[in-house]
């Protein structure tokens, strides 16, 4: 009897001690989420998304970091989204049992894990240092190497999901292997890396350190992309940590974009899996 | 190891003979008849039929019985296959006739997918895997250096246990191989293509109000058949077979049992079954395979009512696998 009660006694703190980690952990996320709320709502006007960042004390937007920050993401995706996908096809088709892919595999997980201030760093000395100022470009680039590991890792799974069956099928109607991968396999696995590309275009969207040694600042507008460039993080790092109000009033309402621009890619990502699920349309 | 290969009546063009209508003229030969192997094993006492006791004997002395045929599409010799070391196939030599269905019974694992695999080399795809031996296809090695496998593999269709279509409309799905492979002039002689092969593997007027729609909304039946039709797409000489009904209810399996006697007029075929009703009702000849060696290959009513070696007659009355 007083086994049983034991147990019993067992089930109720680990349900009790669970659901109050999980509580913990919630709270944190709807304090952050709701201070973000309050506090960014606050400064959420239409001359946000028209004005340029303002010097301090004067009225302005955030315009020219907003733009800077789509073109450097997508010129960041554009360049590590195909090496992303092909090193993926790579370690999923051509070279699943090789050696080399066992390495590959693991310097890209450390990649996935590497501090992004370091990736910046690396671009300050592959690109900043050489071409003597900050630049666009550079943060593309800064960003294009935080989206390859993501890209490579879903892109590996997603192709290994597709079944063994339909890539022997073609195989043996006497397609070459490429013809394979582009005609059978990729449209097989397209929500998945469609999917991988929108969660590593919301990785890199809310990177700050890289973006602070490459693009660095602009505090106009700038769409040379060989000199610096204003971007919403390095923008936002920069005014929240002014004495001067406006500026930190901008900084809210810029977080609050980005967290919102992450959570419509993410749901948009959820909505491709479900809409171009596998073996759909061709 | 070449000139053992018996090939009376080949053509000496036909290494060349590429699909379409050559390669399948052949001899029109139908079925081989055992009757002189017969009396020859007989004499041997019916018995040392295993392929290891070939060496330096005459071949036809030790050979299974009806391993060779006249004018053979394929014709295997002494093939060997290692799975990273493992021997999974043992000195099988066994010929391919034109026009006519051969079925492979034996318990699983005996080495009948393995055997399949060879014939379209798919055994390359599989990383461990080691083949020696001759296969030779109209008279030509197969793992020639000069043979491009993609093109070889074009004239061997292949249907899988599982179907398998690819995630593509029912159309894209049997224009695929015309597509890679450039067989269709136009626009109109692939819709042709398209539709032939559908209506020969009986699925057209099932499906030929939605060609758009994914293979993989029909039916298991439908999509094997879609498969078939796939497979025909390209006019290959071989359609090889791996057990392409077990994933399917009696209804659809003879169905593929109907369409498989009606290709048969113009393909040679190699099927794979565990059932021995079917290899008996659909098969002109059946190997019977035991742990990687052909044990015995024949007629198939002379295999089913008087099989010769002991592990056949066990296998085919139940008494074993
Ligand atoms: N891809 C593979 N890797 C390693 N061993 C395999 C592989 N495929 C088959 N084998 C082995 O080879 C033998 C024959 O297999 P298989 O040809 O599939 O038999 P069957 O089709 O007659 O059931 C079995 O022992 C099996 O375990
Ligand atoms: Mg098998």
């Amino acid at each position: 009897m007083s086994r049983r009660a034991l147990r019993k006694l067992v089930n109720a703190l680990a349900l009790g001690l669970s659901g109050l980690a999980t509580a913990v952990g919630l709270f944190f996320l709807g304090a952050i989420l709701w201070t973000l709320l309050r506090s960014g709502l606050a400064g959420m006007s239409l001359q946000l998304f028209t004005a340029m960042t303002p010097p301090p004390g004067s009225a302005g937007g955030l315009l020219n970091a907003i733009y800077g920050s789509v073109v450097m993401t997508v010129i960041g995706i554009l360049i590590g989204g195909p090496i992303g996908v092909l090193a993926g096809t790579y370690l999923a088709e051509y070279g699943r049992n090789a050696r080399i892919s066992g390495v590959i595999r693991f310097v890209n997980d450390v990649l996935l894990s590497a501090p992004s201030i370091i990736v910046g760093l690396f671009v300050y000395e592959l690109l900043v240092v050489r071409m003597g100022h900050f630049s666009a470009i550079a943060g593309a680039v800064a960003l294009a190497i935080i989206a390859i590991p993501v890209t490579v890792r879903t892109t590996e799974d997603m192709l290994n999901l597709v079944p063994q069956g339909m890539k022997d099928a073609s195989t043996a109607m006497g397609a070459y292997h490429w013809r394979t991968i582009t005609s059978v396999i990729y449209p097989a696995a397209r929500s998945g890396i469609v999917t991988g590309l929108l969660l590593a275009v919301a990785r890199i969207s809310g990177e700050t350190a890289p973006l602070l040694f490459t693009a660095l600042n602009n505090q106009f507008w700038s769409s040379n992309l060989a000199a610096p460039i204003a971007n919403l993080p390095v923008v936002i790092f920069q005014f929240a940590l002014s004495p001067y109000p406006n500026w930190q009033q901008l900084a809210w309402s810029g977080a609050l974009i980005i967290t919102m621009s992450i959570l419509v890619l993410s749901i948009a990502a959820r909505f491709v899996v479900s809409s171009l699920g596998p073996g759909g349309r061709s | 190891m070449n000139e053992e290969i018996p090939e009376p009546g080949r053509a000496p063009e036909e290494p060349q003979a590429r699909r379409g209508g050559a390669a399948r003229e052949g001899n029109g030969l139908g079925r081989e008849e055992d009757g002189a192997p017969l009396t020859r094993q007989r004499a041997d006492g019916g018995l040392n039929l295993k392929p290891s006791g070939r060496v330096s004997v005459p071949e036809e002395a030790t050979q299974p019985d009806g391993a060779t045929v006249e004018n053979p599409v394929f014709s295997c010799r002494d093939v060997n296959v290692f799975y990273s070391g493992k021997q999974a196939l043992k000195e099988v030599s066994l010929d391919v006739g034109r026009r006519q269905v051969l079925a492979m019974i034996g318990p699983s694992g005996c080495g009948k997918s393995t055997f399949l695999r060879c014939l379209n080399r798919m055994n390359d795809t599989i990383a461990g895997a080691r083949v020696t031996g001759h296969i030779h296809l109209d008279g030509r090695d197969i793992h020639d250096e000069s043979v491009d496998v993609a093109q070889l593999r074009a004239r061997i269709g292949m249907v899988f246990q599982k179907p398998n279509p690819f995630p593509k409309s029912i159309y894209d799905n049997v224009a695929y191989g015309p597509r890679i492979h450039g067989l269709a002039r136009s626009r109109a002689h692939l819709d042709d293509i398209v539709c032939s092969s559908l209506t020969r593997a009986g699925l057209w007027e099932e499906v030929k109000d939605r060609l758009s729609s994914p293979g993989t909304g029909l039916s298991g039946g439908q999509q094997q058949r879609l498969c078939i039709a796939r497979t025909i797409a390209v006019q290959p000489e071989v359609i090889l077979m791996d057990e392409p009904c077990s994933a399917l209810d009696p209804i659809a399996t003879a169905r593929i049992e109907d369409l498989i006697d009606e290709l048969r007029e113009s393909y040679a075929i190699v099927i794979v079954t565990h059932s021995m009703q079917q290899a008996a009702r659909v098969s002109q000849r059946t190997a019977y395979f035991h742990l990687g060696e052909l044990i015995e290959v024949g007629n198939t009513d002379r295999v089913f009512t008087n099989p010769r070696h002991r592990l056949t007659e066990d296998y085919i009355t139940g008494r074993f696998g």
